[in-house]
């Protein structure tokens, strides 16, 4: 007799709780805990842009005075949205009744209204604290009580001579279009999921990186205080080691180095930020000499851009993209079969159900700061070729 | 067959369900006495956590009452890994490849059989507790895990549990 058909197959479900972001659930509420960002600065203009972060919609403005404004779109006073609005010196005035209200969401102006509003200041349109930093509009959309500091991070101060911040939100790292169309989870945990690469970038896809890239590696996992590393040893065969170092930081953050395998400490960081359950994007920050860095370090396909595959190429020579999407819109979590080479995506997900916990006990979740003394934060994550050290910094990072 | 089936237990005895994290790989700050053990696995990854220095006996003293499983995200990795530094014996006990609650895996596995399942309480994202007589659930504090764990209470409530289930 057959055993083991799909006939009477029952499929189990998405760990919700870890992959959701909508308000009210469980890591919804860690990921407002911290800064996000939502946007390059060059997008936040005097044409109110349409934004969606965390399953919210919202209109993202620049005034005439150069304030950078987030606001829920759908105006208070009856519902027309912002994005067709107005936007003056202070704020942005409502398409319908020309309701105007400031950064802040408080009215300036209702001009139907006798003395253009008796009661104005009793009403608020809402609204997201923001800031610029590294060219991204960075927001906080968590309860204001529990506002933390913007963390600065040391690979990016103090640019050497010539070197330069590039910001994108294209998908860096994402293997495919600029709005990745499934759960963010499934492509953050990937990051802690250093055994896909010689078979899935290597072995499938040809090879996207270096081959280097494509030695199965000895990996060492820790938890840090922000999230999860993994430490990958390769031994290249002509006598040098290669250390990689790749980091989750919490509570979205990817630190993987050019898997081109530039030596030292990495110089870039990407922010894996849903749009809503079923998408994301990702926003990156590097510096470096070459403003199209980024650009040239899009993975290809034998050469050839993932836009350019058509659906042969696509099956032939699957990369990141292909298999994260097809992992399902939101990943059947309870169906994984966790074993060896998933012990750092475990990890992750492990330290991800403690910070629901953390944050749903009233806590602050890993990696928050409130000390703006405090604000830089040491990056470890990077390629070091044997005899290649670490600065004092990164050393006492590593300790603690 | 989609999902992973674990050898099954005797039947003999009452099972013992053992998570890893929080139970013998300490993840808080150790309110007891550690080693720092160098674990891996098949030498593809490698850990190093902090084991209670008295986990071993603890878990050869229930080992002598009951049939243990690991039900964990560890897999097949739990023994391998945690053989050397817990003292374990070397065919490896079966195991349970689950993560977070954990509940309906083990009533799956243990199929009447009375059971005690120690764990931390990271792994409860939706907390159900057992129903009457089918088993104990038993939370360990993160920075203590199984340390000092009195085996003999434990066995005692189980043969309660037992003989509530027979009861008339």
């Amino acid at each position: 007799m057959d055993t083991g058909t799909a006939y009477g197959l029952r499929l189990g479900s998405p760990l919700h709780d870890l992959a959701q972001v909508g308000q009210g659930t469980g890591y919804g509420e860690v990921l407002r805990r911290y800064w996000q960002p939502v946007a390059l600065s060059e997008d936040a203009t005097t044409r109110p842009k349409r934004l969606k972060v965390l399953g919210e919609e919202l209109t993202l403005f620049r005034t005439r005075k150069g304030e950078v404004g987030l606001l829920h779109p759908r105006c208070i006073h009856r519902g027309a949205s912002l994005y067709y609005g107005g936007v003056e010196d202070d704020g942005i005035r409502c398409c319908y009744h020309g309701w105007v209200f400031d950064t802040e969401g408080k009215c300036l102006e209702q001009p139907c209204e006798p003395e253009m509003g008796l009661h104005r200041d009793r009403v608020r349109q809402p609204w997201y604290p923001t800031q610029e930093r590294y060219g991204l509009i960075w927001a906080y959309m968590g309860p204001s009580d529990r506002k933390p500091v913007l963390p600065r991070y040391d690979t990016f101060e103090n640019l050497p001579e010539g070197e330069q911040l590039i910001v994108d939100d294209n998908g860096v790292g994402g293997g495919g279009p600029a709005l990745l169309d499934f759960n963010w989870l499934q492509h953050w945990e990937n990051v802690m999921d250093p055994f896909h690469v010689p078979i899935l970038h290597a072995r499938f896809s040809g090879n996207q990186f270096t081959p280097e890239m494509a030695l199965i590696p000895e990996v060492s996992y820790e938890y840090t205080s922000n999230g999860v590393r993994s430490i990958q040893m390769r031994s290249l065969g002509d006598g040098r080691e290669l250390r990689r170092v790749t980091e989750v930081m919490f509570p979205n953050l990817r630190v993987v180095a050019s898997p081109k395998l530039a030596s030292g400490q990495t110089n870039m960081i990407g922010w894996v930020v849903p749009e809503d359950d079923t998408s994301f994007r990702i926003f990156t920050i590097a510096r470096d000499a070459d403003p199209d860095f980024l650009k040239k370090l899009r993975s290809t396909h034998e050469g050839r851009p993932w836009a350019d595959l058509d659906e042969a190429d696509h099956q032939r020579l699957p990369g990141d993209y292909e298999a994260q999407k097809s992992q399902g819109d939101i990943s059947l979590h309870s169906e994984d079969h966790l074993t060896t080479t998933d012990q750092g995506v475990a990890m992750v997900r492990r330290m991800m159900a403690k910070q629901v916990k953390a944050v749903a006990a009233g806590n602050d979740p890993a990696g928050l700061i409130r000390d703006e003394t405090k604000a830089v934060v040491p990056v470890i994550g990077g390629n070091y070729f044997q005899g290649e050290l670490l600065t004092e910094e990164q050393r006492e990072a590593v300790d603690d | 067959m989609a999902k992973y089936e674990a050898l099954r237990p005797s039947g003999a005895r009452a099972l013992l369900v053992l998570g890893i994290s929080d139970v013998v790989a300490l993840e808080d700050e150790a309110a007891v006495k550690v080693e720092v053990k160098h674990v891996s696995a098949w030498g593809r990854w490698a850990r190093d956590v902090a084991v209670p220095v008295d986990a071993a006996d603890v878990i050869a003293e229930l080992g002598r009452h009951f049939d243990i499983v690991w039900a964990s995200e560890w897999g097949h990795n739990a023994h391998t890994a945690f053989g050397e530094a817990l003292g374990l014996p070397a065919e490896p006990w079966p195991f349970l490849p689950v993560q977070f609650d954990k509940l309906a895996a083990i009533r799956n596995y243990a199929r009447g059989l009375p059971w005690v399942w120690i764990d931390g309480d990271v792994v409860d994202l939706h907390p159900q507790d057992p129903e009457d007589g089918e088993g104990i659930i038993l939370r360990v504090d993160p920075g203590v895990g199984i340390s000092g764990l009195d085996v003999g209470a434990l066995v005692a409530a189980v043969e309660d549990l037992a003989a509530s289930a027979d009861a008339p």
